[in-house]
């Protein structure tokens, strides 16, 4: 199985495809590196110096707003209440919402990138079947002393693994360059969490790390939906189209029809971001951690289940 | 009697109530090239990937060195080499390096015996170059070294000779003599192409709309008793005359008529002495194609 992966990543890695890939996250992690040093000056000219006394404005506001909720389990009440925490936090231990740019600052503005991650995931998942597939080379692949489920496992796991590893360039190089441009920053730039109603100081690092894994799992689920599409339809444009589709408004829409419709909960994008439970509301009331994951899990069975079962009962006339 | 190391039994596939192959029964012996021989759709490439486990079997079964190819998938195919239709390789990738690939899944096949492959193919000069560079010959070449890495007892081979030049002909039949007469490999070729394979094969089946018509060994088919040659003489006329107790036709300026080999040199003698000049003198060697347009198109 390991052998069946490495051939599987060789096949990757030596396409020229997957170097322009590499190539194009490098490039924009730089361009937005030089925007953000550019804009430096700028940023630091408009900080507000009173910031203590805009944060106890907006605290005073926050609490009255909170008074004037009704219901026990209104989930603006939660963001309220950590919202409150967190100002007066910064206000007494005296750490600025103004944060100089820092590597941590700008590693939270590059991880808008990883929807570019989650798009080169997506093409490789749906290509690893299709294009063997396509070269007719699947024929070779198949008549190897593995059964069919070893093969469409190796191929599933390289290309998620493909998708860590682009995680995993875009987080160091980021880091890196965050580090060099702007150092680690003046002053505290721990990451103020909300937890059990105080606030703690966690390492901005693990946070980081975090919030690029967690963001990851969207790509993660969307790459298995891909694999599923090309696996079961031999065809990775409808796959990639779904997909990308899928990718680039699949929230949006989620939580237009939550507004809506209460069973919005079980589409797949309601989901996919796990970061609303710990900085932000999900998008249909109630919903929690757990029933998430669990959603997750049956999402990711019913993709990976289908392209097993596919994949192994098929006649193969390529 | 020769081991039969492949049995093919009651083989059937059935696609949407049609059936493509129906109750294909032969077994393949050591040691020996077997032709698989139909006209276009006839249902050899879907016996073939039934046989490698390609396509489902709907009915029978497929045993390759006593394993089932159906019920112990892993152990039958680790007996075979394929090439189905043309040898797709990863064009991206330079020779040695797809070979590394197919090593890679079998842990017998060590850095040695892929350079003893690729030596015995021919492709030792071109190994490192990347494949989209190759002929269609010498992809062909890295197809069968491909299907040797792991010694296979059996090697099958669809429509190999598919899009080659006389040349590489020539140079894939030689190989095919070699792995059988040397290694005692068995050989399944599929073929529309008569005259391929009679040279190729010690046995040939065929096959039409999906059933087996007949097995014949290739000795069987071509030095028949009597055969037809064809002569070219100066004056048909006079040479009818003088052959006209061997039953001599006239046919597009050529005289037909029907041998023995042994008669042959007779028949010359008696041209020379009636002073007919002789220009050509050859066997038909049509009783293959003959024979097969007979089989199939009853």
């Amino acid at each position: 199985m390991l052998k069946l992966i490495q051939n599987e990543w060789i096949k990757i890695i030596k396409r020229p495809g997957t170097i322009v890939m590499v190539a194009i996250i490098i490039l924009l992690v730089g361009a937005m590196g030089s925007f953000v040093k550019y804009n430096e000056h700028k940023k630091e000219q408009n900080a507000d110096k009173n910031w203590k006394q805009t944060l106890q404005v907006q605290a005073a506001e926050d609490k009255k707003q909170l008074k004037g909720l009704s219901d026990k389990n209104d989930p603006e009440r939660k963001y309220l209440e950590r919202t409150i925490a967190i100002n007066e936090y910064r206000i007494d231990h005296n750490i600025s919402p103004n944060e100089k740019t820092n590597v941590w600052t700008f590693m939270d503005v590059s991880s808008s990138l990883i929807i570019l991650v989650g798009l080169f995931t997506i093409i490789v998942s749906a290509n690893i079947v299709a294009s063997e597939f396509n070269w007719g080379t699947i024929k070779l692949l198949l008549i190897r002393p593995f059964s069919r489920k070893k093969i469409i496992m190796s191929k599933y796991l390289t290309s998620i693994l493909f998708g860590f590893a682009m995680l995993f360039i875009l987080f160091v190089v980021s880091n890196l360059l965050g580090l060099a441009l702007f150092g680690t920053g003046s002053g505290n730039t721990s990451y103020l969490a909300y937890v059990d109603g105080h606030v703690e100081e966690q390492s901005r690092l693990i946070y980081s790390a975090k919030l690029y894994v967690m963001s990851f799992i969207e790509t993660f689920m969307l790459a298995t939906m891909a694999f599923m599409v090309s696996t079961v339809f031999r065809n990775n444009t409808i796959a990639i189209g779904i997909s990308i589709l899928l990718l680039t408004v699949g929230n949006t829409v989620t939580v237009i029809l939550a507004g809506f419709f209460d069973w919005t909960k079980f589409i797949l994008f309601a989901n996919t971001n796990l970061m609303q439970y710990v900085n932000g509301t999900p998008p249909v009331h109630g919903m929690t951690m757990t029933f998430s994951v669990i959603m997750l899990l049956v999402y990711f069975v019913i993709f990976l289940g289908l392209s097993l079962v596919v994949f192994s009962k098929r006649d193969v006339t390529a | 009697m020769k081991k039969a190391i492949v049995q093919i039994k009651n083989l059937s596939k059935e696609i949407k109530g049609k059936k493509i192959v129906s109750d294909l029964s032969f077994d393949i012996f050591e040691g020996e090239v077997f032709g698989f021989l139909g006209p276009n759709g006839a249902g050899k490439t879907t016996t073939i990937r039934m046989m490698v486990g390609l396509m489902n079997i709907s009915e029978g079964d497929v045993v390759i060195n006593g394993h089932s190819i159906k019920s112990n998938f892993e152990e039958a195919i680790k007996n075979v080499g394929a090439i189905v239709e043309n040898p797709e390789l990863y064009k991206f990738l330079s020779g040695y390096d797809n070979l590394l690939q197919y090593a890679r899944m079998d842990k017998n096949v060590t850095k040695e015996k892929i350079d003893e492959v690729v030596e015995l193919v021919g492709l030792t000069g071109a190994i490192r170059q990347k494949v989209k560079t190759y002929s269609l010959g010498m992809r062909q070449r890295l197809g069968l070294a491909q299907c040797l890495l792991h010694d296979p007892k059996v090697l099958i081979l669809d429509e190999p000779t598919n899009g080659l030049d006389p040349a590489g002909i020539r140079e894939m039949r030689d190989h095919l003599q070699l792995l059988t007469k040397k290694k005692g490999m068995a050989i399944i070729v599929s073929s529309h192409l008569l005259a391929e394979m009679e040279m190729m094969c010690d046995r040939i089946g065929i096959i039409q709309q999906g059933k087996l018509v007949d097995v014949q060994t290739v000795t069987e088919l071509t030095t028949e008793d009597v055969q037809t040659y064809s002569i070219e003489v100066n004056n048909n006329e006079t040479a009818l005359k003088v052959l006209s107790k061997h039953n001599a036709q006239l046919v597009d300026d050529e005289i037909h008529i029907e041998l023995t080999r042994e008669d042959v040199p007779n028949v010359i003698e008696l041209l020379v002495e009636n002073r007919i000049r002789v220009y050509g003198f050859k066997a038909n060697a049509k009783t293959l194609e003959d024979r097969f347009l007979e089989i199939t198109n009853v």
